[in-house]
Parts: structure tokens; C-alpha cells; sequence
């Protein structure tokens, strides 16, 4: 017995330095022109289908109906997946296609994966694939929305996956070449703000993407640093802030700054009644103080830092106020008191409030 | 040199001991009549007590010491009859009266009208307090802080926010505790002008051990006085740096809590600052009011007070800080 037990020990040991030497001697070809041979191709694919469905048990789907969030999903989908994953009506890209493991090309094929696995794998990435994980892990919320934009992107073709793009209001090509020109070196930069946060700074997307135009400079460039340095944890927006060097975001905080925005206009009264209530007087007995001390205009002189709300979209204002209340939404130097402040803020007051001051932005 | 440290020791220890007996957040101390009746009350148990335990002792050492053969008066019934008994009864008996008579358990009918009001609200981890005009109507508001006038009998009303609190100043009277939804009232007649330290009495959550208060006894000119400058809105700063702190305080969002009278600041959820720079204390008794504490504290009141509702504002550094901190201490 033990005779044998020894025997094993050293055939193990054996193999093991024979893995070693084999690796040491580089025979093993790691080209990627190279395919895999098929049994290991078999081992992998068995592993990694495996590992994704264990993983993905116990996810909880939440509804992935707003529009919004398949707006938000593909704007992030065309800056930073679609150079390997592939748009509707643009043929895979004969680069990406030399990728061992070649990354799946999406449009058109049936999905592979069930809502709660695309999840997990947008959030942790895959091992040996090239695909990264999630640059903000906890912004669950994000990653719903890329899960949102997945489930649609099958049935999408060219024509329809652009006009979900597109966000804004369309101008003629002379307006946005003449304001692609006026930033100057940061003309790249602004394409890229642009697919989402339109070249006027209007947002949209169902709301997804948030108004830019009007905001003060401090504020967008606080904003833009806090992105960048990961601070305001976003999956979106970390990617194309952290690619911006100090000149570029003066550039763009100046081109948004300076952006017309539509009047302020009282908002209608029956619907958005109890947002009013909150935004103007607060809820003082909950200790949460009334919006308009620092987000009004008249009162008190403005502080530079605190963003003006009239008008901006209630889908990323509710959000912004979830993020606030668990916590977890950094930002510029104040960005503290709003924990403070929402903090006990329940789903429906977020709702009211983000819809008070939506309404009181937008042309009746 | 171990015979020296005893005696030393036995010195020292009277001093340390009676140390107790007096400060401001003594009831041995006493400031008005009902503390001075509580600390007698206290005194006479303190002595009975003692008494009755040295009775108790010797009678067991003699039972202990006793022959076998107990004499005939040592086993008589009478002895549980009264000393288990009657003597319990009337003695205890006799102490709830008095009592009662003291903390005024037995109703006021005898006690003269109260001069004003004060409704004091407990909040985690301050004291919100109003003075009230004869209507019931609210004439200002302050924190942490009240101001009686000597000799006249003042009504607190007491509440709270939250959860329950506990109102008790031991150098002027007994405690009463403040409940969410209710008001107790605790009459307060301060004898002589003074200072005494109050301090939550319940505990109320994390912050309980520093939610205390100050109640000062002026002669009656001042108080009036005192009454008019807090009715008063905060007055305009008179220099550059005042007129910074102000500005920053305004745009930096301080009056979604905070209220200062004669400015936009009109919050209600944090304490009134019309006059914080004349209060003696700021964070409920925590440090004295300056514009190094106050500094610290809007930098960072978690550091000096764990769990404080008030958000850092570590975005206030150099000259801004300074400037914030003196235009708070200028509004005496």
C-alpha cells in the first residue's frame, strides 16, 4: 500500500516537471493564427459555458422595459463594444476577426445567453477572452441597461439601430461641422460626448442621457474629473472622461457651458404636485431639506459647483437621487451633502421630484 | 513609603468623594428649591439607609455570636411582625409622600402662574428649544441653550423629534423624559443666578453621550435683555471677513438646514444659528463656542461626534474656513 502510494506520488511530481519543461522549452505555439486543437476547444467552451451558468444562478432580473435603458445600453455599445462585437449594417471587422478567441459578432444572431448570464458576464468579463469586466462593478444599474441593449440589439437592423442612437434634435450638417470646429483640438472628444449627450447638449435617449446645456463650467469640469479619476464610478463615462487630458475638458466644459437652454417654466400642477412640495419645502420632519436652497435660482446667489436641475431629464434624475441614497454617487466636492440629503428618500418621492423638475424645463 | 501613599490616599479620597457633591451637573448642588429638596430627600435615604444596614448588621452578629440555647425575647414573633412589616410600611410610606411632595407628583394647585414657556424638543443628538410668547405663539429659536430669570417659575414643555429623550438639569430639579408625540411639562424655578449643565438622561441612540445643555439664571434686567437680542435678527457683519463667511454660508447650501434670522438661510432641520456665537457651547454641550471649534466642527462634526446628522464640508479649507468660522462666532 504504501509502495503504491509512493509510486503515485512521483508520477504526479513527474508530471508536473514535465508541464514545466514543456513550457520552458516554448514548443507550445500561443499564436493566434494557430486554432485551438479541437478536444481543447471543446474543454474550453465546456468550462467556460459551465462557469457563466453557475455564476449566474441567483441573479434577479429586474424589469428592462424603460427605454431608457436601451438607449443608454447601445450608447455605451457603439463607443466601446461595437469595435469588436459588431453593429447592424457594418460587417465584422476583418481585425477583430484574426482574435482567438474570435468575440462573438452580435447583430442579428440569436442570443446565446439568458438575461441574468449576459449580466454576469458584462460585469465580471471573461478569463483568457479579451473581454473586460464592468469598469464600474457596482453600478448595477448600467449594467442592466447594456443587459436592456443586448436583448434588443437581434432584432435591430441598420436604420433602427441608428435612430435609437441618435439622440437630440437633428441639425443640418453645416450647424454641427460649424460646432465640431468651434472646440477647436477638441473636436474628437466632443463626437464622442455628442453620440450620447448631443452636439447642443440636450441629452435624451428617453431620458437616459443627461442635459449638459446650460450647466456652469465648474460644474462640468468637476463632473468630467470626478469621471475620470473614477471618483463618480460610472461604466459609461469613466472610458470617455479618463481618455481627456485637463485642455480638452476646458474645451468641452466651455462648448456645454455655453449652450443655450429652454426657458424655465412652472411646471404642471396636478401631476407633479408632491415633487414640488419636496423640492421647495423638503421633508423637515424626515430631516430632508428642500431642493431649492441649492438647486433654486433666486433666492441665494448660485454656488458654481451645484447643477441646475430645471429641465433636465427625470429618468437619469431619479437615478442620480437612487445613487445618492444608497450612498454609492461620488461627484464634485458637495457631492457628500446629497447623501446627507436623500438619505430616506423612497422610490416614489425620487419619481415625483425628478419629474417636478423635468416638467419645469420643457415646452408644454 | 506604603504607609506614606495610604495617607496620602486617605487624604485625597474625602476630597475626590465630596468633588461630586458639587459642579454644575450636581444634585447635591442644588440651584432651586425642588433640587434642594431632592438633595435633602436624598441625604435623609442616604442616612436611614445606612442606619437601618448597621441595625441589621449587629442584629445578625449577635444572633451569629448567640449560645445555643436562645434566650426567650430573641425568638419572639413580634420581632418579623415589626421589623418585617410595620416598620417597611410606615417607612415607605412615608418617603413616597415626601417624595411626592418634593417633585411635585401631587400636583402644582399651590404654585404660583408660570412667568413664560419654553418648549424644548429632544432631537438625535440636540435640543431644540423656543421660547413662547403668552399666545403660545414661537418668539425665536435656539439650541442647546436655555436662559431663565432668577426666582420667577418658567414652564418647560418638553418633546421630542424622534425618539425618547431624557430632560434632566440635576442642579434645578428631578428628570422627565420626552416622548415623540407628547408633551410633559417640567416646571424650573432657578434660586440664584449660575450655571448648570443638563444632560440626556435616556438613551436615545449613538450620539447620547454628548447630547448635553446649559441652563443659565440671570437677575432679571439681563434676562430682558438677553430676551430682546435673541428676538433680534443676526446683524450685518461689520468687515470683509464677515461679509466672506456670510456669502460662502449662503451658496454652499448651510440654510437648507440651518436658519439665520435677517438672511435667506431659512432651514429647519438643523439647529437655529441667529445667535450660535453667544451660546456657550456648540454639537450640545460638546466644545466651547469659538471659531477653532466651530471650524472643526463644519469640517468634519463626525470626527468629534459620531453618528451627527450634519454632512462634512471638508470643501471649506484656509481662508474660506476661517472666514465661515468667524462670521458664525460674530453672531453674539
Amino acid at each position: 500500500m504504501r509502495r503504491t502510494l509512493v509510486i503515485l506520488g512521483l508520477l504526479v511530481a513527474l508530471g508536473a516537471v514535465g508541464a514545466l519543461l514543456f513550457a520552458w522549452s516554448g514548443l507550445y505555439n500561443v499564436a493566434a493564427s494557430v486554432p485551438h486543437w479541437p478536444p481543447t476547444r471543446w474543454l474550453i467552451e465546456f468550462g467556460l459555458e459551465n462557469s457563466v451558468e453557475t455564476h449566474a444562478r441567483g441573479i434577479e432580473v429586474p424589469p428592462l422595459d424603460d427605454p431608457a435603458l436601451v438607449h443608454a445600453g447601445l450608447g455605451h455599445y457603439e463607443g466601446a463594444c461595437q469595435p469588436c462585437h459588431g453593429a447592424p449594417g457594418q460587417p465584422p471587422n476583418p481585425l477583430v476577426r484574426r482574435m482567438l478567441p474570435e468575440p462573438p459578432y452580435l447583430p442579428g444572431q440569436e442570443l446565446r445567453w439568458s438575461p441574468a448570464q449576459l449580466f454576469w458576464i458584462v460585469r465580471h468579463g471573461l478569463k483568457y477572452t479579451g473581454m473586460p469586466a464592468w469598469v464600474a462593478e457596482h453600478r448595477d444599474d448600467e449594467i442592466w441597461a447594456m443587459v436592456a441593449a443586448l436583448l434588443r440589439l437581434p432584432e435591430l437592423d441598420d436604420a433602427g439601430y441608428r435612430r435609437l442612437l441618435a439622440s437630440g434634435a437633428r441639425m443640418p450638417a453645416g450647424e454641427s461641422a460649424r460646432l465640431l470646429a468651434a472646440v477647436g483640438p477638441a473636436g474628437e472628444a466632443l463626437v464622442a460626448c455628442a453620440r450620447c449627450h448631443g452636439l447642443t447638449g440636450a441629452g435624451g435617449g428617453a431620458g437616459a442621457f443627461p442635459a449638459l446645456a446650460g450647466q456652469s463650467r465648474e460644474y462640468l469640469m468637476a463632473s468630467l474629473k470626478a469621471y475620470a479619476l473614477g471618483t463618480r464610478a460610472s461604466g459609461f463615462m469613466q472610458p470617455v472622461a479618463g481618455a481627456l487630458d485637463d485642455e480638452q475638458m476646458g474645451r468641452l466644459a466651455d462648448h456645454y457651458a455655453a449652450m443655450p437652454t429652454p426657458p424655465v417654466r412652472p411646471a404642471p400642477n396636478a401631476a407633479t404636485e408632491r415633487g414640488r412640495a419636496i423640492a421647495e419645502r423638503g421633508l423637515p420632519e424626515r430631516g430632508i431639506p428642500a431642493c431649492v436652497t441649492c438647486h433654486g435660482g433666486n433666492a441665494l446667489a448660485r454656488n458654481r459647483l451645484f447643477p441646475r436641475l430645471d429641465g433636465q431629464h427625470a429618468f437619469y434624475l431619479a437615478q442620480q437621487l437612487r445613487l445618492f441614497a444608497v450612498g454609492t454617487r461620488g461627484g464634485t466636492a458637495f457631492a457628500e451633502l446629497m447623501q446627507a440629503t436623500t438619505h430616506g428618500l423612497d422610490e416614489a418621492e425620487i419619481r415625483a421630484v425628478a419629474a417636478y423638475y423635468a416638467a419645469r424645463g420643457r415646452p408644454r | 513609603m506604603r504607609r506614606h501613599t495610604f495617607t496620602r490616599f486617605a487624604e485625597a479620597l474625602p476630597a475626590a468623594v465630596l468633588a461630586a457633591c458639587s459642579g454644575p451637573q450636581s444634585p447635591l448642588d442644588a440651584g432651586s428649591d425642588e433640587a434642594a429638596g431632592i438633595a435633602i430627600l436624598s441625604w435623609v435615604m442616604f442616612a436611614a439607609a445606612g442606619l437601618i444596614l448597621v441595625a441589621v448588621l449587629a442584629l445578625a452578629a449577635a444572633a451569629a455570636r448567640a449560645p445555643a440555647e436562645q434566650p426567650r425575647w430573641a425568638t419572639r414573633e413580634g420581632w418579623v411582625v415589626a421589623a418585617g412589616l410595620v416598620f417597611p410600611i410606615v417607612m415607605l410610606s412615608a418617603l413616597l409622600a415626601w417624595g411626592l411632595s418634593i417633585t411635585g407628583g401631587g400636583g402644582g394647585a399651590s404654585s404660583p402662574p408660570a412667568a413664560f414657556r419654553i418648549a424644548v424638543a429632544g432631537e438625535q443628538w440636540w435640543w431644540r428649544v423656543t421660547y413662547l410668547g403668552p399666545d403660545g405663539s414661537a418668539l425665536f429659536s435656539t439650541a442647546n441653550e436655555l436662559r431663565l430669570p432668577i426666582g420667577q417659575r418658567v414652564e418647560v414643555d418638553l418633546t421630542s423629534a424622534d425618539v425618547i429623550h431624557s430632560f434632566w438639569v440635576p442642579g434645578l430639579a428631578g428628570k422627565l423624559d420626552m416622548i415623540p408625540g407628547h408633551v410633559n411639562t417640567l416646571p424650573l424655578v432657578a434660586g440664584r443666578a449660575g450655571t448648570w449643565r443638563g444632560q440626556c438622561a435616556e438613551y436615545c441612540g449613538g450620539a447620547h453621550a454628548l447630547m448635553a445643555f446649559t441652563v443659565t439664571a440671570l437677575p432679571a434686567p439681563d434676562f430682558e435683555r438677553w430676551m430682546a437680542a435673541q428676538a433680534a435678527p443676526a446683524a450685518e457683519p461689520d468687515n470683509a471677513e464677515g461679509r466672506r463667511g456670510r456669502a460662502l454660508f449662503l451658496a454652499s447650501g448651510c440654510g437648507a438646514c440651518h436658519a439665520v434670522r435677517g438672511t435667506p438661510a431659512s432651514g429647519t432641520i438643523g439647529p437655529d444659528l441667529t445667535h450660535v456665537g453667544g451660546r456657550p457651547t456648540i454639537g450640545a454641550g460638546l466644545l466651547p463656542t469659538q471659531r477653532g471649534t466651530l471650524a472643526a466642527w463644519i469640517v468634519d462634526p463626525g470626527h468629534l461626534k459620531p453618528e451627527v446628522r450634519m454632512p462634512p464640508f471638508p470643501v471649506f479649507r484656509g481662508e474660506d474656513l476661517r472666514a465661515l468660522a468667524a462670521w458664525l462666532e460674530s453672531l453674539r
